[in-house]
């Protein structure tokens, strides 16, 4: 039996969309902090944390943001560029960075998701100039930054681009045996 | 000399910055968003070109089908390699009509 709580977290995945046009609306601190605890939330292997979240709200930052991000668009409201501290990853061993990023992929889609369910629209991006953006916001050698979430009030929510189906993607029990369910 | 406030306000400073981050980034990005942020700098361009006062009707509308479907390549590479052509189609229309 499904019960409404998988109804309301299946709504939030499917409806999620990359949103890249937004509202002048500010985003009140108290939901962006929603937003960044959702990310702490995320599942960490051995539990190192190896994450720092930059918050950016100042308007005047957001466009020298923009400046050096050919993939960030219009006008968020709030940015929180994600980052690896590598120093934290090497508790990891030799698995540690690449641990790190699977994590910080985890925070961000936990970010993507509550936001939504606050009515907010959000943007991955990876399209940023890594050198600049470290110069710009004084982030030491040892934090790597790796990942840009916008956020704002969407103008629209984008339509639902077209996703592999299950019977393309899923195997079961041994590669190339397609999933029939 | 412009100061560092209005410089990061100048429409052609902001080029600028877009063209050498975006140069940088297609090094290590998909093959289509190479022509991707050439049609986000061709759509900046005629940004500034029509604060100068050196557009027209017909290159806004360039613009305008740029800023439209620009998102189509997230969805449907087909359908943005169409865009290419049609904007080629509209520009070359556009030149065959000026007169030298």
């Amino acid at each position: 039996m499904l019960g409404g709580r998988f109804l309301e977290l299946i709504t939030a995945i499917k409806g999620r969309r990359a949103v890249r046009r937004f509202r002048e609306e500010p985003i009140s601190l108290e939901h962006l902090k929603k937003i960044l605890e959702a990310g702490i939330w995320a599942p960490s292997g051995s539990n190192i944390q190896a994450w720092e979240f930059i918050l950016v709200t100042d308007k005047e930052n957001i466009e020298k943001i923009k400046l050096i991000s050919p993939g960030l668009f219009d006008n968020p409201q709030a940015l929180i560029v994600l980052c690896i501290n590598k120093k934290r990853a090497e508790k990891g061993g030799r698995l540690g960075e690449n641990t790190a990023l699977m994590d910080i992929s985890m925070a961000a889609q936990n970010m993507m998701l509550l936001a939504y369910s606050l009515g907010i629209g959000s943007c991955p991006v990876v399209s940023f100039n890594k050198t600049a953006i470290r110069e710009l916001l004084n982030i030491p050698e040892h934090v790597d930054p790796v990942l840009i979430l916008s956020f704002g009030y969407p103008k629209f929510w984008p339509k639902a681009p077209r996703r592999r189906p299950l019977k393309e993607v899923v195997h079961v029990e041994e590669y190339g045996k397609h999933f029939e369910g | 000399m412009k100061s560092m406030e209005s410089i990061l306000k100048d429409k052609h400073f902001q080029l600028l910055a877009f063209l050498i981050t975006s140069a940088r980034g297609c090094v290590d990005e998909p093959k289509l968003y190479g022509p991707l942020r050439l049609l986000d700098a061709a759509s900046r361009l005629i940004d500034i070109m029509e604060d100068e006062g050196k557009s027209n009707d017909e290159i806004l509308k360039l613009k305008e089908l740029i800023e439209e479907n620009i998102d189509v390549l997230m969805y449907d590479e087909e359908e943005f390699i169409r865009l290419l052509d049609e904007l080629a189609k509209q520009l070359a229309k556009i030149i065959k009509n000026q007169k030298t």
